[in-house]
């Protein structure tokens, strides 16, 4: 009796041990938010075509909308002129399980795309246009949102939103409201887990008011000017 | 069309020629099974007269709507389905016994005869329900991660040799294969099963009202 009840203390404690193990390295420390990995190292080391992106790109479409559009209320991002390093790295995390959304899943995993079809994508979208209809939000805390952007996200986002293909942060300029207003809710609630741990910590205190505020400010930033 | 508004005269008649088509065939079908010198000698052609027309039409439009048409389909898909059915891939009781008597040497010509045919429009019955038919297909459901359907079967259902033909397609088959994909029956594309899941009943009906008048 006494054996068994051991056993089984012991077993649920190895169980424990193996999911903070697991956890911790889900969550990551510096670094590892971006660490490399098979697929999407493949993936980035390819040469990405922009025609084949296309016709890859049909299956997303249905959510994405025609042109990577995305949608105003935030349910799908514009995907059109973000980086292709950025979007490899997301769509890797996603079908790899690094980046939550389970609503994509089956349109991305393995079943559904190749690896030549991420590349190909990414290059594919990476050169769309990005026409300056997005959705803002009311414009009623602009001075507070940019003072928000200018203090913690410019620095790795850019002055104009225009992000960097090399470090892997996303353009944010010419991207929906509602959609930014999502995410950065969610990095800061740590639901995002493939975020850089800098970019929590950026916004760790930030009210919902702040988070409208920076988000709307972003939705603003000119697009043409940072193509 | 007509057919189907026709008097009950004309509609007893039709329905007394389908079923004794339907039943000759499953008569047919497997002693012709029995006889390989005999399954072998029919061409493709003949096929089409004696076994496929019988439920899709010579012209590739079915007038019962359990039945798809297939006039206009890409001829690259409707290999994928032959094949699919010869494979188990995709299951139905009719075609499962009917697939075993096609050589499949034949079906690249079917499916090349069929492809070539000119779709005849559906049948659309309730204008209200296909409005909102249209709002799915169009813009999918956010909430639920439905796709819109244009986005792979184009915005007006023409398809392509990866995406079938949905336009004018019978009600009762986009139906019964939405249901397939949901139920796991249908497995020949993993999208599909995704969508086929996410769907409700009614947006399953809304969307198949719409398809019909595409």
């Amino acid at each position: 009796m006494n054996t068994m009840l051991t056993r089984s203390i012991g077993s649920l404690l190895a169980g424990f041990a193996s999911t903070v193990v697991l956890a911790a390295g889900n969550l990551g420390g510096a670094g590892d938010w971006n660490a490399p990995y098979a697929e999407k190292t493949e993936a980035l080391a390819m040469k990405g075509d922009v025609t084949r992106g296309e016709a890859a790109f049909v299956i997303c479409q249905g959510c994405h909308r025609v042109g990577a559009l995305g949608r105003a209320d935030g349910s799908y991002p514009r995907l059109a002129g973000q980086h292709a390093t950025v979007l490899i790295k997301q769509l890797s995390d996603v079908r790899s399980g690094r980046r939550n959304n389970p609503k994509m899943l089956p349109f991305a995993d393995h079943q559904s795309l190749s690896v030549q079809d991420i590349a190909d994508i990414a290059a594919y979208l990476q050169v769309l246009p990005i026409p300056a209809d997005q959705g803002q939000g009311d414009g009623k805390d602009l001075v507070h949102g940019g003072q928000l952007y200018a203090k913690d996200c410019a620095s790795c986002h850019g002055l104009r939103g225009e992000g960097s293909a090399e470090k892997f942060y996303p353009r944010v300029s010419g991207q929906h409201y509602r959609y930014l207003q999502r995410e950065a809710r969610m990095i800061r609630d740590g639901g995002r887990r493939n975020t850089n741990p800098e970019m929590v910590e950026a916004i760790r205190n930030y009210s919902e008011a702040d988070i409208e505020a920076v988000s709307d400010f972003m939705s603003r930033l000119p697009v043409e000017k940072a193509r | 069309m007509n057919a189907l508004k026709g008097n009950p005269f004309t509609q007893c008649l039709r329905y007394a020629l389908m079923t004794c088509l339907r039943t000759l065939n499953a008569i047919l079908l497997p002693l012709a099974l029995l006889m390989p010198s005999l399954a072998l000698a029919a061409d493709a052609k003949e096929t089409v007269k004696t076994v496929c027309a019988a439920c899709h039409g010579v012209d590739g439009n079915s007038t019962d709507p359990q039945y798809p048409k297939l006039a206009g389909m890409d001829q690259e898909y409707l290999m994928r389905q032959l094949k699919a059915f010869a494979a188990g891939k995709r299951r139905d009781e009719t075609m499962a016994g009917i697939i075993a008597g096609i050589d499949p040497v034949d079906f690249s010509t079917l499916a090349a005869y069929y492809g070539k045919l000119k779709p005849a429009p559906g049948n659309v019955k309730d204008a209200d329900l296909a409005a909102k038919g249209k709002v799915l297909y169009d813009d999918g459901n956010t909430e639920s991660g439905v796709p819109a359907c244009a986005g792979c079967h184009q915005p007006d259902g023409m398809g392509n040799a990866r995406f079938p033909r949905l336009a004018g397609q019978h009600q009762v088959y986009v139906l019964k294969q939405l249901a397939d994909y949901k139920s796991g029956r249908r497995a020949t594309d993993p999208l599909m099963t995704t969508v086929g899941k996410r769907l409700t009943v009614d947006e399953t009906k809304a969307l198949a009202e719409y398809i019909a008048g595409l």
